[in-house]
Parts: structure tokens; sequence; C-alpha cells
């Protein structure tokens, strides 16, 4: 652990990320864009450490959710490459995905099926035994505290339970990687505290996570690292420390962004 | 594999756990089309009518034809009229008086117990007026002419029917085999289409919408498995719809035509049936890939309901085509079309003209269509556009 500490061992790395999405008609009159094209990530580059929270802040539409989407292999980049624990996001996605849990609002589970079904079919997907599946069953059902709730509907439970069964069924094949888009956004204050105790709980653990988030607070209570991604380039990157040099996180960020979007 | 095994469960439990889906696609199809074709059948088919038909120059053969059964009250009732009546009649029958007026040939007994061969359209003619306007005047025409028709058979070509008038009829059996030959296959691609409608755009679309596909592929399953589990999951579930809607097609049948499927089903060899589940198989495989492109495609269930509608209209008229002209067995080229060859190779086992050749030619041009559908629906899949649009 000494020795991971004095060389910290890299499991999260960007490289050179680009994508440009093709827009909609629709879409085009938005961003009023006259190319058609949006350019999301423009050569992002960055890296995540062995047992750290890294979060990616950034305001809305600078690209953040592109990129934890191409790491988590759901889309792929037009140019560089990510890895992750050593496994291209190109060339070995699958490898990628047994060892990530991706958690975002958008990823959503079937309303039909009670957590214990669930827990099942996406355990089996994973490749688990009957009784390994059994085993993390107990543990992150209690937990969570969905022991109670284990047959009853997910479109039966509240947002709050809804919000614990999805972090168990996506950490349910124990990743050593934890990737998680905007974790607290539209949590009420209870739920949200539930996503951070867990986010420390898995750091404490030894976990590798990366998240984003607009919300400077949750950056300066969790985050070891940051990166602040301007536009789909990272504008600075550092520890937490190194970036807010002293001051509150949020001087520093607005700082950072004139200058970025001024360009001085 | 085991994923796609996962996967098919899954699928199988979220059908078969969902009370009010297992009724709106299993048992409702069935029971509609039953219901509503029994009281089509009541009106159009009713036992309790009595057909007056009247008949010149009577003979004990045709007359035999309708002893009613022991027990049974003959739905014929047959009068002699004279020769020289026959214009009255005709106007009686178009008036509804009358149901059908019957010209034997004078010597109608001597001529089928007397043996010569005479060659079709020299042969004495049996006439049968009827009208078209009334159904009980067309049904009494139909029950007749099959009669007559099977009369023929057994005596072998001793007289014509309605030469004079309507030309060649064909026997009573190759009428049925091609009554049932226009139909069947229509009815069999309507009712997988309408069953996979009732579950796809649900299943793929759905899934899309509520953002629980993303869910799936953020695991390792690769997207070729949950595309292949899908597609399997689908074609069972909508096999056993379609069932349903057959077998309450076979139920009501009796009533509303007359005649019988399961009879004219039990026709067929064992080699000519197991050819007949095979096409159907391809069938539901090309419709259940079509639909779930289509699905995949959409950004909502109700817009993958709405494109599916072109598809479904494309279908159906290839499902008809058997009813406008039958292709010839030899124009194998045919057979590469896809839908278009299930229909006709059904239709060419439904008819008993059955090609090894044009089976084969269905069989493996389908096949190649569905990997090709799969291998694209497995493309979108892996698009961002397609899992993400909105
Ligand atoms: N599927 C898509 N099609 C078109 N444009 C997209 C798509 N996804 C994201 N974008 C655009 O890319 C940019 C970055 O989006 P995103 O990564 O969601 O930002 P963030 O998560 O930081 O708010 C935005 O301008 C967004 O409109
Ligand atoms: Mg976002």
């Amino acid at each position: 652990m000494q020795e991971a500490e004095a060389n910290p061992h890299a499991i999260i790395r960007a490289e050179n990320v680009r994508k440009t999405f093709t827009l909609s008609r629709k879409q085009r009159m938005l961003e009023k864009s006259a190319t058609g094209k949006k350019v999301a990530l423009d050569g992002l580059s960055f890296t995540g450490y062995q047992g750290e929270i890294y979060g990616l802040l950034g305001p809305n539409g600078a690209g953040k959710t592109t990129m934890l989407r191409i790491l988590s292999t759901l889309i792929r980049p037009d140019e560089g490459d990510a890895f992750v624990a050593g496994h291209s996001v190109l060339r070995e996605s699958e490898q990628v995905r047994a060892c990530i849990g991706f958690l975002t609002s958008e990823l959503k589970l079937e309303d039909f099926f009670t957590p214990a079904y669930l827990f099942g079919f996406f355990g089996k997907l994973h490749g688990m035994s009957e009784e390994a599946l059994h085993k993390r069953r107990e543990e992150l059902f209690s937990r969570f505290g969905i022991d109670a709730f284990a047959e009853v509907k997910v479109g039966d439970l509240s947002t709050g339970m809804k919000q614990k069964v999805s972090i168990a069924v996506s950490i349910i094949h124990d990743p050593s990687v934890i990737i998680f888009d905007e974790p607290t956004n539209g949590l009420d204050v209870l739920t949200a505290k539930v996503v951070t105790d867990f986010l420390e709980e898995m750091r404490a653990q030894g976990k590798s996570i990366i998240l984003s988030t607009h919300i400077f607070s949750l950056v300066e209570k969790l985050c070891d690292r940051v990166g602040i991604i301007i536009d789909g380039r990272m504008a600075a990157e550092g520890t937490l420390a190194e970036v807010s040099c002293g001051r509150p996180l949020e001087d520093a960020f607005f700082d950072i962004y004139k200058r970025t979007v001024t360009g001085v | 594999m085991n994923n796609i095994l996962t996967v098919v469960n899954k699928e199988f439990s979220r059908f078969f756990k969902d009370k009010r889906l297992v009724l709106s696609t299993l048992i409702l199809p069935g029971l509609l089309i039953f219901v509503l074709y029994t009281l089509l059948g009541s009106v159009f088919y009713d036992e309790t009518t009595v057909y007056t038909v009247k008949v010149v120059h009577p003979s004990v053969f045709f007359s035999a034809l309708f002893e009613p059964q022991e027990g049974e009250t003959s739905q014929f009732s047959l009068q002699e009229e004279e020769e020289g009546e026959i214009e009255a009649v005709k106007e009686e029958i178009r008036a509804g008086t009358t149901d059908l007026l019957v010209v034997l040939p004078e010597n109608f007994d001597a001529l089928l117990a007397g043996g010569a061969f005479s060659p079709v359209g020299e042969a004495p003619n049996v006439e049968i007026w009827y009208n078209s306007a009334s159904i009980d005047s067309s049904s009494a025409f139909g029950t007749v002419s099959a009669e007559l028709d099977a009369l023929e058979d057994f005596f072998s070509n001793r007289f014509d029917i309605n030469i004079s008038a309507g030309g060649d009829v064909s026997t009573a059996q190759e009428a049925e085999a091609s009554y049932y030959a226009m139909l069947l296959p229509f009815l069999i691609l309507t009712f997988l289409f309408s069953g996979c409608m009732g579950l796809a755009p649900e299943s793929i679309a759905g899934e899309k919408e509520r953002g629980t596909i993303a869910t799936l592929l953020v695991t390792p399953i690769r997207r070729s498995e949950l595309v292949i589990g899908k597609i399997a999951s689908l074609s069972v579930l909508s096999a056993l719809s379609a069932i349903s809607s057959f077998i309450g097609t076979v139920l009501s049948f009796p009533k509303l035509a007359g005649g019988d499927i399961g009879s004219a089903i039990s026709a067929y060899s064992a080699g000519e049936i197991v050819a007949l589940l095979a096409i159907m198989l391809s069938a539901v495989l090309l419709i259940v890939s079509l639909i779930s492109i289509t699905s995949s495609y959409a950004k909502s269930v109700k817009e993958a309901t709405s494109l599916a509608v072109p598809l479904m209209i494309v279908v159906m008229l290839i499902g008809l085509s058997t009813m406008m002209f039958t292709v010839s067995s030899s124009a194998h080229a045919v057979f590469l079309i896809p839908v278009y060859n299930c229909v006709q190779a059904m239709a060419e086992i439904f008819s008993l003209r059955f090609s090894w050749i044009n089976l084969v030619i269905t069989l493996a041009s389908n096949f190649v269509y569905i990997v090709l559908l799969v291998w694209i629906l497995t493309r979108m899949f892996k698009s961002e556009r397609v899992i993400f649009n909105r």
C-alpha cells in the first residue's frame, strides 16, 4: 500500500481522446452549428490513480458524460484511446466492462423486475457462480438496506431505494474501477449522502473512482485529483490542492474558465 | 452462449410473469379471431337454412347426394321442374324464392351407369343457375357444384359441369387445396407479423426509451449475444402468438367456411409439414429481425410501432400475392426474394406442388438474410446514435 502511494499506479488513462458528433437538424438549430458537427472532446488526456477519486469538473456541455461513456465503452472515440486497468476501450471492450461499475442516472433498471431477480440476471451476465452471487447478494442487500424490498418491483420503489438498488447492481461483480456520472444529480439530501458515503467507502477499500460533476463542493469533499474540462479540453489538472492553489475551488475554477474562454 | 440464454430467460420472465402481456398477445388474438369468425360464420353459414333447388330431368344418383344422414334433416329441398319452365325458374332465382336451378342431361343415370368416356367439353353438360348476389343461392351453388365435382371424380368424367358456361372446374380436393394455398400463407404471415408487432417495439425501443438497454450494454455481454438473445426470444413469443391466432382460425373455420382446415392439413405428408415449419421458422426470424431493426432505429415505442406499419403493409401485400398470381415452380430466382419466397414456398406445399429445389433456395437465402440482419442490428447496438439518440 505504501509503495502504491510512493509510486502511484495509473489505472484510468485517457490519451488524446477526440469525439465529434454529427448533429441532427434539430440539434443543429439548438447548437447554432453551421457545419452540423459538434466537437464534444478535443484531444482530452488525463490519468486517474489506484485508490483515488478523480473528479471531472466542468460546466454543462463540456464533454464529461461523453468521456465517461467512452471509458465505459458505450461509445467509441474517433481518435486517441483510453485504458482502464490496462485494457484498451477500443480493442478490449469486454475486459474493460468486466472490471468497471458504471453508474449514471440515465442507466435504469427495468421497473417490472424485483431487485432479487435483477441481481441474479446481472450476476449471470458477469459470469458469477450461484454461490458467489448468493454471498454477494447478502452482503450488498444488507449494506444498502435492500433486504426488505428484495421482492418488490423496482417500479414500486422510492427514488432513494431505486438508487441504492442501481448501485448494488452496478458493483455486483466487485469491480476495481467505479465510474459515476453526476453522482448526486437529482437526488434528495438523504440519498445524496448514501451515495457520497458509498464512494468514500469504496475508496477506503482501495477501489479507483472517476466521477463527473459541476458541483464544486462535491469535488472538495470527495476528490483527490481533479481535471477541469471546458469545451472538450483539459483546462487544468492536478491534485485538489494544486488546482485550487489554497483558494476555494469555485474561485480557482472561474479564473481558469475566464483564461480559457477569452484565451488570455 | 450462456449470455444468450440469460437474455432469453429474462425476456421470457418479462413476458410470462406479466399477465396483461400474456393475455393481450397469447389469449386474446386467438379468442378474438374465434369469436369474430364464428359470428361472421353464423351470418354467412346457417345450418338451419333450407335451400330450394329445382331440378330439370331429376336423377337417382343426383338426389342420393342430398339424402339426409341419419338423425339429420336435409338442407336441400329438391323439386322437380319441367324443361319449359327454365326461364320462369331463373326469374324465381332472381327474385330469391328459389335458390338454385340444376339442369341435368336427360339420361343422367344411364350415362353414369353406362360408362363411356368422353373428352372434356364433349361430355354432356350439367347446368347450374344461381344468383351470385344472394348469399343463400351462392352457398347452395358452392355445395351442389362441389358434390357434383366429387360425383364426376367418382365416375371419371362422364359428364361436365358448367363447361359451356364456365370452363373446366378442378376436382373438389384440388379446389380445396388451392383455396388454402391462397389463404394460408397470408394468414400465417399476418399472424406472425401482428404477434411480433405487439412485442418487438416494446422490447427494443421501449428498453431504449426507458434507458434500461444501456445498463445491459455496460456488462461484459457482447452486442451480438444481446441481439441474438432478443431475436430468439421474440421469435418464440411471436410464434406462440401466431399459433394462438391460428388455433382460433382452425376452431372457427368450419363455422366460417363450412370446411375444415384440420382435415386439409392432414392431407400433407410429414416431410411437407416439416418443410412448412422450416419455412415458417425462417419467416418468423426474418420478420422479427426486420421489426427489431426499425425498433432500434426508433426513439420511442410509439415511433417503432408506426415505423413497422409500412413494413406490415408490404408484408401483407406479399402475403396476398398468391391470390393474384402463382409463380412457375421452375422460376427458381423468385425464391431468392425474402418474405415473398416464404409465401410462394408455402403456397407450393399447400397446393400440392412441393419442390425441393425451391425449398432449399428459400431456406438458404433466408438464412443469409437473417445473418445479415443480425449483423446490421449488432452494428446498430454499437452505435451511440442508435442507443442514445433523442
Ligand atoms: N449523442 C449525441 N449527439 C449529438 N451531440 C451530442 C451527443 N452527446 C453529446 N453531444 C454534445 O456533446 C457535447 C458534450 O456533451 P456531454 O458530454 O453530455 O456534456 P456534459 O456531460 O459535460 O454536460 C454537448 O454539446 C452535447 O450537446
Ligand atoms: Mg453530463
